[in-house]
C-alpha cells in the first residue's frame, strides 16, 4: 500500500514534468484519491479513430506495480480488442505480460498503438473481429469512424 | 511468381469461405436480424455525412443485439472474473506453503516418494550422500528467484564475507547503469532495487540496520520485500539478456521462436513466470554469483550406474568458481539444497 503510493506519487511527479512532450495524452489523478485516474487520449491519425479523444479509467491495485492496473474505455469504442460494452480492453501487457517497467502513461501509448494496430485474432469485440478477419476493411473501417463521430467527437450544433 | 497468385487466390477464397460461413452462423444465431446487421454496416457507410440521430440510434442498438446474442455466453466469463479466480487459487496455495519454508533434513525428501519410481528413490539415496537439508520454496512460478533470494544471503549472513557485499553492490550499480542504458525509467525500478540491497546490507552484522537469520527469514516471507526482491532478480535478469542479445538469442529462439524483446517481456519481467537455463544464466552472470542446479527426474542412463546430474552456471566474470546457491530442480519447480 505504502510502496503503490509512493510509486503513484513518482508518477504523477513525472506526468506533471512531461506533459507537454506527449500531447496526445492527459493524465490526471483524482484529487483525493490517488488509485483512480482518468486519462484522454487521443484517436490516432490515419485510423479510423482520427479525431476523436477517448476516456479511459484507470483503477490500480494496491499491490500496483506489481499488478497491472485495470483500465477501461470508458468511451464507446468499436475495435476488436475493445469490449464493446464493457469498455476492457484485451492487451497481454494488462495482463500476463505486465511488469513494473510500464508507467500509466507508457500503457496509455500502449493502448494508442493497439487503437492503430488491433489484432483480430483475440477478440473482445467479436463483430468488430471478423470484419478484420474476412478482410472487410471498408466495413470495419465504417463502423469505427462512426461511432467515433458518435461517442468521441463533440455533438455538433 | 505463379505460386504466390495461386497462393493469393487461394486465399482470397479461403477469404470468401469464411465470410460465408460467418453468414451462415449470424443468420443460425438470430435468423431475423441477420438481414438488418448487413444492412446496418451498409447504413454505417451512408450516415458517415449525415448526422440522422435515429438512424445511428437504431443500428447501435442492432449492433448491441447481434454482440449481445452470439456473445452471451462468453461476455459473461471476463478477464477479471478469470483474474480473479487466479488470485483465489494462488491465495489457497499460500496458505499450504510460505515463499520459503524451514530447513528440514533430506529425509523428508525421500519419505515424499516412499511410493515413487525405483529410480527417484536410487537417486535420492545418492543426494544424501553429499547434501543435508533441503529448504522448500512456494511453487507460484517465482521459485527460481525466491531461492535465490534466500540462499544467497544465507550465505553472506553466515560467512559475512564483506567483500562479497562489496562487490555485489557494484554488481547492482552495473545493472541499474545497464538499465538506464536499455531505456528504463529509474523511478520504475528504484524501489526493488532498495529492496533487494537493504536486505544485503541488513545480513552484514555489527550495523544499526542489522537483521538476525529469523528477521531474515520473516522478510524472506513478507509479501512485500520477498516479491519486491523477486522483481529486482526479473529486472537484472531482463537487463542482462537484452544487454548480450546477440549471445541469449540463439538459445531463445531455440526454445521459444519468439525475439529477445518478446521473450523478456512475456517471460522474464513478468511475476510468476517461470526460468529456466536462459534465466539462470542471466542472473548468474549480472550479479556474479556462480549457482549449482542439481536435477531430479526419471531420468536413467542405461543400466548402468546411477547417477544425479547437476549443472554449475559458472559467471565468467568472476574467479570464484565453488556455487554457494545450491538448488534441488524437479521438472516445474526448485528448491534449495544444503551441501553437507
Amino acid at each position: 500500500m505504502q510502496a503503490s503510493r509512493a510509486r503513484l506519487f513518482k508518477e504523477y511527479k513525472e506526468v506533471q514534468r512531461e506533459k507537454s512532450v506527449d500531447p496526445d495524452i492527459q493524465l490526471l489523478c483524482d484529487d483525493s484519491n490517488i488509485f483512480k485516474w482518468t486519462a484522454l487520449i487521443k484517436g490516432p491519425s490515419e485510423t479510423p479513430y482520427e479525431g476523436g479523444v477517448f476516456q479511459l479509467a484507470f483503477a490500480i491495485p494496491e499491490q500496483y506495480p506489481l499488478l497491472p492496473p485495470q483500465v477501461r474505455f470508458l468511451t464507446k469504442i468499436f475495435h476488436p480488442n475493445v469490449h464493446f460494452k464493457t469498455g476492457e480492453i484485451c492487451l497481454d501487457i494488462l495482463k500476463n505480460a505486465w511488469s513494473p517497467a510500464w508507467t500509466l502513461q507508457s500503457v496509455c501509448r500502449a493502448i494508442i498503438a493497439l487503437m492503430a494496430h488491433p489484432e483480430p485474432d483475440s477478440p473482445l469485440n467479436c463483430d468488430s473481429g471478423n470484419l478484420l478477419r474476412s478482410g472487410d476493411l471498408r466495413g470495419y473501417q465504417s463502423m469505427a469512424k462512426m461511432y467515433t463521430r458518435l461517442a468521441a467527437m463533440p455533438k455538433k450544433g | 511468381m505463379k505460386a504466390s497468385i495461386a497462393g493469393k487466390r487461394e486465399e482470397r477464397q479461403r477469404r470468401q469461405n469464411y465470410r460465408e460461413r460467418v453468414k451462415a452462423m449470424m443468420s443460425q444465431a438470430i435468423p431475423e436480424k441477420a438481414t438488418t446487421m448487413e444492412a446496418s454496416s451498409e447504413k454505417a457507410i451512408t450516415t458517415e455525412e449525415s448526422s440522422d440521430k435515429a438512424a445511428i440510434m437504431h443500428s447501435e442498438a442492432v449492433a448491441e443485439s447481434v454482440a449481445a446474442s452470439v456473445l452471451e455466453d462468453w461476455s459473461n466469463i471476463r478477464d477479471d472474473a478469470i483474474i480473479q479466480q487466479q488470485n483465489a487459487i494462488i491465495a489457497e496455495e499460500a496458505e499450504k506453503m510460505p515463499f520459503v519454508g524451514d530447513k528440514e533434513a533430506l529425509s523428508a525428501l525421500a519419505a515424499e516418494y516412499e511410493s515413487g519410481s525405483s529410480i527417484l528413490k536410487e537417486k535420492i539415496k545418492i543426494l544424501e550422500e553429499k547434501y543435508a537439508a533441503i529448504r522448500r520454496t512456494r511453487g507460484d512460478g517465482n521459485c527460481f528467484f525466491r531461492c535465490f533470494l534466500f540462499a544467497y544471503l544465507e550465505h553472506v549472513l553466515e560467512s559475512q564475507d564483506k567483500t562479497e557485499v562489496a562487490h555485489m553492490l557494484n554488481k547492482v550499480e552495473e545493472c541499474k547503469a545497464t538499465l538506464l542504458g536499455l531505456g528504463y525509467l529509474e523511478f520504475t525500478f528504484e524501489d526493488f532495487v532498495l529492496s533487494f540491497t537493504d536486505l544485503l546490507e541488513g545480513v552484514i552484522q555489527g550495523t544499526e540496520a542489522s537483521i538476525s537469520y529469523d528477521e531474515l527469514l520473516d522478510r524472506s516471507r513478507n509479501a512485500s520485500i520477498s516479491n519486491y526482491v523477486v522483481m529486482f532478480f526479473r529486472f537484472v535478469t531482463s537487463a542482462e539478456i537484452k544487454k548480450r542479445a546477440d549471445f541469449f538469442e540463439p538459445f531463445i529462439m531455440g526454445l521459444s521462436n519468439v525475439t529477445v524483446e518478446k521473450f523478456c517481456q512475456s517471460s522474464v519481467e513478468p511475476m510468476g513466470e517461470e526460468s529456466d537455463h536462459v534465466q539462470i544464466i542471466a542472473l548468474s552472470d549480472a550479479l556474479g554469483v556462480p549457482i549449482r542446479v542439481v536435477y531430479l527426474d526419471n531420468s536413467s542412463n542405461g543400466p548402468s550406474k546411477l547417477d544425479v546430474n547437476h549443472h554449475d552456471f559458472i559467471p565468467s566474470s568472476t574467479g570464484s568458481s565453488s556455487p554457494n546457491v545450491t538448488m534441488l530442480y524437479r521438472p516445474g519447480h526448485y528448491d534449495i539444497l544444503y551441501p553437507k
